[in-house]
Parts: structure tokens; C-alpha cells; sequence
């Protein structure tokens, strides 16, 4: 299916020469910690803190409205430590989503309004429903969906879902485009 | 930002980015991250000391819809080490000590939260009433549970943040704050 046309605001979003579309109205702490490989898109009032620890994310990202990037801390006996945070490629991140993970693999699909606990790792084609709360420290599976409060396993994902998240975040961001006006 | 009513004591760190209206008073060792949102509408908020409030917070002191009388002042109070995780709303009048409101719980006016409880993520609280201490609230029916450890200490990542935010963050300074260190 193809996606609808979203258009922005050229004004609103800068876009680097890599193809990165970052909001002006992003709150980004500590932006020299914070690597977008490319053609990463971070949407309005979306927080990455990558004050805390580095943030790094892959191609087709998708980062969108008021959801937060913080890396997760562990606590030792003698302080406490955040961990740097990798993100694969074609990752979605929906709104208002939380990730505290400590490691998201490629071809990730997180909904909206998701908590994900700390340290959690996120295997390659994972899914996360809408409005889950992950548990600190869950490992999630390759080709699973977790749903739900507390976050279960509730189904299984077709073999295809790589060529599915490719598909999906390669036409997001095509259809990102500036409106014409 | 609207007036200069904003109290914030020594070794307390408020980012710049902090939305912070009305009569606030925030006490030292309080780390209050950027994009939090604290409004004192109908009351002072009187924050204690070695709270964590992190991004997305919101802290009210909202006038009660019914009421005409806009003269009883009511204070909200939340008292020390606490911690207020990412995206968590606050409206009640009354916080104890050592408590953890994990990302996206919402507690609702008329709520009194006691000593060492833990509100879990995503838990709505809406009835008015007093949670004893050390309760336990979570999964989404919010089941409750009395806790028989405290929750963890937080003093550790609040040393670690108390070195790291100075050096990515505009802080608010508060004239208090002057005040603070003279007296020995």
C-alpha cells in the first residue's frame, strides 16, 4: 500500500546533506553526542538525550512527534553509568513513545505511547504494539510482537518483515516532502 | 518565567529549557531536567530536596474545577528524594518521601502519596484517597501491593547527573541561591 504524502513545513525542518530531517522545535541535549548515519527524519518536540550517553542510529530512522530518546543508566557499586544507545537501520519510533532500550536492532517497528524499560534489547525485526510498557531489562526476539502492560509475546511476524520495514520506512521517507507554498 | 517568584535553593539544578510558572520552590539537590513543566496556578508547589524530575513531567497546582472561590490557596507539596520519571503527571496536593512515579503514571488531584511508594508505568490513579506507605502499584489494572524493601537509593545517578547537566545545560540561577552558601 502507499503511503499518503505528508507534508511539513520547509521552514521548520532542517535537512543536512546527508538527507537527515531534523525539526527545528526538537529539544537535541548534548547534539555532538547524537550520530544520524542518514536520511534519518526526527519530528517536532521529539527529545534525544544524548547528554546522558551517545546516541547513534542507522539509515530510515523515524523519529517522531514528543517521543524521547534517553539512553538507560545501570547503577554499580561505586556510581552510576549510562549507556550509549545504538539504533539499527529502518527503525520507527511512533509518537509519544518513551525508549529507554539499551540496544535496538534493524528493522524495528515501536508504536505509539510505548515505554520501553531500561537496558531492554530489541532484536532485529521486532514489533512493539501500541501503548505497551516494556519491563526493564526484556529481551525481545527476532520476528515477535510484544503487547501489552506488563509487554508479552502476543504473535509472531511473517519471515517477510524485513522487506516490510525496508519498504515502509524507505516510502515514510520519501513521502516526507516539503509543502509547496 | 512570567514573574520572579521562582525560589531555587543551593545545589539544586534547573535546566533553562524548564517551564516553570508561578510561586515555585525548589529545594537543594533537586535535579529538575529540561522540558519539565511545573505550574503553581492556585497554590505555591514547595519541592523538597534530592528529588529527579526528568523530561515531560508535569507538575500542577490546578484550581479544582468547581470551586468559585478562588482564595482558598492550597499548597502542593512534594517532600525529598522522590524521582519523577519521563512523561508523568502530577495534580495531587501531597507527596511524601522516597517515592518513584515511573514514566507515563498519571496521579490525580486528591491523591496523598506516603513514604517509599512506587507509582509502576503507564498507572493512572484518578479516585481521591491516601496510598499507604510503601505501596506498589503496577501492571494495567493497577494492582497494588505493600513493598516490604524501600525503593532503590537514588543519591548515585543524582551525583552523576549533578556533574554532567552544568556541562550541556544553561541552568536557572535563583538570587537565593546567593544567599544559600553565606551562612555557615
Amino acid at each position: 500500500m502507499e503511503l499518503q504524502d505528508m507534508y511539513y513545513n520547509k521552514s521548520e525542518y532542517v535537512e543536512t546533506a546527508s538527507g537527515n530531517k531534523v525539526s527545528r522545535q526538537t529539544v537535541l541535549c548534548g547534539s555532538q553526542n547524537i550520530i544520524l548515519v542518514g536520511k534519518v527524519i526526527v519530528q517536532s518536540d521529539a527529545i534525544v538525550r544524548a547528554d546522558l550517553a551517545n546516541v547513534r542510529t542507522g539509515r530510515y530512522c523515524i523519529i517522531s512527534k514528543n517521543s524521547v530518546i534517553r539512553p538507560p543508566y545501570k547503577k554499580f557499586s561505586h556510581g552510576v553509568a549510562f549507556f550509549p544507545m545504538r539504533i539499527g537501520d529502518h527503525v520507527f519510533i511512533g509518537e509519544n513513545s518513551v525508549v529507554n532500550a539499551a540496544d535496538i536492532g534493524s528493522y524495528v517497528y515501536i508504536g505509539k505511547n510505548v515505554v520501553i524499560g531500561r537496558r531492554c534489547i530489541l532484536k532485529d525485526c521486532s514489533m512493539i504494539d501500541d501503548n505497551t510498557i516494556l519491563p526493564p531489562e526484556t529481551v525481545v526476539p527476532s520476528f515477535t510482537k510484544y503487547g501489552g502492560s506488563p509487554g508479552l509475546c502476543i504473535g509472531e511476524l511473517p519471515e517477510c518483515t524485513q522487506e516490510l520495514m525496508t519498504d515502509y520506512t524507505r516510502s515514510y521517507y520519501q513521502h516526507f516532502i516539503p509543502s509547496r507554498n | 518565567m512570567s514573574k520572579s517568584e521562582v525560589k531555587i535553593y543551593h545545589g539544586a539544578i534547573v535546566c533553562k529549557e524548564t517551564k516553570i510558572r508561578g510561586d515555585v520552590t525548589i529545594g537543594s539537590m533537586t535535579i529538575v531536567h529540561p522540558c519539565a513543566t511545573i505550574i503553581a496556578d492556585a497554590g505555591p508547589i514547595v519541592i523538597g530536596d534530592g528529588n529527579i524530575i526528568e523530561e515531560q513531567v508535569v507538575i500542577i497546582n490546578r484550581l479544582p474545577e468547581n470551586s468559585q472561590n478562588k482564595d482558598d490557596i492550597s499548597t502542593l507539596r512534594i517532600g525529598n528524594n522522590n524521582v519523577f520519571e519521563v512523561g508523568c503527571i502530577v495534580e495531587t496536593s501531597s507527596i511524601g518521601d522516597n517515592n518513584v512515579l515511573e514514566c507515563k503514571s498519571y496521579i490525580g488531584p486528591g491523591i496523598k502519596l506516603g513514604v517509599g511508594c512506587v507509582i509502576g508505568a503507564g498507572c493512572r490513579l484518578t479516585l481521591p484517597e491516601t496510598l499507604p506507605d510503601n505501596t506498589l502499584v503496577y501492571g494495567k489494572n493497577c494492582i497494588r501491593k505493600i513493598i516490604s524493601d524501600k525503593p532503590p537509593n537514588q543519591n548515585l545517578q543524582r551525583e552523576f547527573l549533578t556533574k554532567v547537566l552544568p556541562n550541556y545545560h544553561h541552568l536557572k540561577k535563583s538570587k537565593t541561591a546567593i544567599m544559600q552558601i553565606a551562612p555557615q
